[in-house]
């Protein structure tokens, strides 16, 4: 018999009984669906972590001291100035930070992050102003009392794009507002919007003593190999701080793309997990089958007896009946796959990650919903091929 | 040549710690076009006797030859082809399939044969209208008449043209009316040139026969002294 033939059979026999068939399908449906659902989920939460890292620039170096920070750092700004010196470094700044009160005239105020840094900031943590202008290089050298608010910051003091050019204080200082940034979003550990950008050399000067530097953020130019250039700033900071071949270094250089690629292992897993489970509810739906097809075969005993006595082989019978379950099985995947698309999108819509299509997940879940057909499908079908015709026209 | 010969058949039921010899030294043969009765009470081996001419199931004894092939020596697949090509059945309880049309029952053997689909409804429509069931094409089983569902169950025997058609009561489920009109169905198939074997305990039936064999506990019992 041709597949074409079977496959008419099937279909027939499937219309007879819709209610049941739909039921049966309604596992299957499921299972597919919550693959397709959870894997879109995953990767839907894996884009929106990379993204966010992205936005932190993937050009990123961050150089910091090992073992300690602040003032006893051994990180200076000499270091700084000279990596800028670096082939392939396109941006270097350095970043002392603090904890301050930031007042308005109105006298609004918020504590926050008092970050003094240089003009290469907005290109090295990838920021963009939305108001005014950042800190200037003439600014940062001259060491200015100018200050550049993070969105939240302003927010938080009532402060619209009109706040350009009024005066804040910062710890109890007048400092000059010339910017405002645009907001970033949350990468999850941190709020990258609520702080206040400052000359480096002011900070050193008001709030905080000593030579050292919290972090250096290096932002490499296109082209050049992220791993070159962070081997040459190794190098020259080795020879800075006196450091010999075999000894431990004092700094530690952390790479973003090390961190975009742990995340996104981290997310990988998060996702084939989600679909594991997933598969457990396709496996369930699988049983679902089995059991219909294992009690169609004994209601249909008489009806397999009177085929075989019509001249069907023991092959028919099991093509029938295995086709039968692949149908079932097969139509319930692509109604799931359907089913998981509609629950994505609307997830992806809700969580704001937009709607994620991916063939890849649709060709393996329809796949393994044929495979669910075949594995639970076959030993039913082997039952009614073996059924003895003598017998099975006997059965009442 | 005959068309089936049986050589001291058996058929023994091994239950485990007993034996049931169903069938013990039954000879027989069958020519073409011959109308034979096979007559016994119930328990007598009829059934049994049906399955092995039928090729449903094996002797575990003797020889069993139909149109020239020696049936015991063939495989489950070869057995299939022979009632495929060679039997057409007709049951007590019509045994039509549940919820498919008569044109689609009647096709079912063709199915098996491998004739393309609309090759099959041709013959399936133009058999039915030969045995006057041409208005009842698209009806299912349980929208027909006992007579109904006899007649199209005998058309689906008849529509691969086999060799043989092997009926078992036929006129079993049947009020008498209806049965003496299947009856004069097969005495017209067998006028036409049909070779017929007619299973039943009712020596009325097996009177539309040329011949028949009694049956009895598993034996024949004065088979050929009819003939």
């Amino acid at each position: 018999m041709s597949a074409i033939e079977l496959i008419r059979l099937a279909l027939s026999r499937l219309r007879r009984g819709r209610v049941r068939a739909a039921l049966t399908m309604l596992g299957v449906i499921i299972g597919v669906a919550s693959v397709v659902g959870l894997v879109s989920v995953g990767r839907g939460t894996t884009a929106r972590i990379t993204d966010q890292l992205s936005s932190l620039g993937t050009n990123l170096l961050t150089i910091s001291p090992s073992g300690g920070g602040g003032s006893t750092s051994t990180l200076t700004l000499d270091d700084a100035t000279a990596i800028a010196a670096v082939p392939g470094v396109a941006a270097v700044a350095p970043e002392i930070q603090t904890q301050a009160v930031v007042a308005t005239s109105t006298s609004n105020t918020t504590t926050t992050s008092v970050v003094g840094t240089s003009a290469d900031y907005l290109t090295v943590r990838a920021y963009e102003v939305w108001q005014g202008t950042f800190l200037s290089r003439i600014a940062v050298d001259q060491g200015l009392r100018q200050v550049v608010l993070g969105a939240t910051v302003a927010t938080d003091l009532g402060l619209g794009a009109e706040a350009v050019g009024s005066q804040v204080t910062i710890g109890g200082l007048p400092f000059e507002v010339i910017g405002i940034l645009q907001p970033k979003g949350g990468a999850g550990f941190a709020n990258p919007d609520d702080e206040v950008l400052v000359p480096v050399g002011v900070v050193r000067k008001y709030f905080v003593g000593g030579t050292g530097i919290r972090t250096v953020g290096v932002s490499v130019a296109d082209g050049y190999d992220m791993q070159a250039a962070r081997d040459s700033i190794a190098e020259l900071l080795r020879v800075r701080h006196g450091i010999g071949t075999t000894d431990t270094d004092d700094f530690q250089i952390f790479d973003q793309t090390q961190l975009l690629a742990a995340a996104s292992t981290i997310s990988g897993t998060l996702t084939l997990l989600l679909g594991g489970i997933a598969s457990i509810a396709l496996i369930v739906g699988g049983i679902g089958i089995m059991n219909i097809m294992l009690v169609s075969v004994r209601e249909r005993t008489r009806e397999i007896g009177i085929r075989k006595a019509l001249g069907a082989r023991g092959r028919d019978i099991l093509s029938q009946f295995l086709i039968e379950a692949l149908t079932l099985s097969l139509i319930g995947g692509l109604i799931g796959v359907l089913l998981g698309l509609v629950v994505s999108a609307v997830i992806g819509r809700i969580a704001g990650w937009g709607f994620i299509f991916d063939p890849n997940t649709i060709a393996v879940a329809t796949m393994f919903s044929l495979a669910v057909g075949i594995v639970f499908g076959v030993w039913p079908a082997r039952q009614a091929a073996r059924l003895d015709p003598v017998i099975a026209l006997r059965y009442e | 040549m005959s068309l089936l010969r049986l050589e001291h058949i058996g058929r023994t039921y091994d239950m485990g710690h007993v034996q049931v010899q169903a069938l013990h030294d039954v000879s027989m043969s069958v020519e073409r076009g011959e109308m034979v009765a096979i007559l016994g009470p119930s328990g007598s081996g009829k059934t049994t006797m049906m399955s092995i001419i039928g090729c449903l199931d094996r002797p575990t004894q003797g020889r069993y030859e139909l149109d020239g092939t020696d049936v015991g020596s063939l495989n489950d697949g070869a057995l299939a082809r022979i009632r495929s090509r060679t039997i057409g059945f007709v049951f007590q309880s019509y045994n039509l399939l549940p919820g498919t049309s008569a044109v689609d029952n009647v096709a079912t053997p063709l199915l098996y044969q491998g004739v393309p689909r609309r090759e099959r409804v041709k013959r399936a429509t133009a058999e039915l209208e030969r045995l006057g069931l041409g208005h009842r094409l698209r009806h299912e089983p349980t929208e027909l008449s006992g007579g109904e569902q006899q007649r199209v169950a005998l058309a689906r025997a008849l529509v691969t043209q086999p060799a043989l058609v092997l009926a078992d009561e036929p006129t079993g489920n049947l009020a008498v009316h209806q049965g003496l009109e299947v009856l004069k169905l097969f005495q017209d198939l067998h006028d036409a040139g049909h070779t017929i074997i007619l299973i039943t305990h009712n020596p009325e039936v097996a009177a539309v026969a040329q011949r028949s064999v009694h049956l009895l506990d598993g034996a024949v019992v004065d088979g050929e002294l009819a003939a």
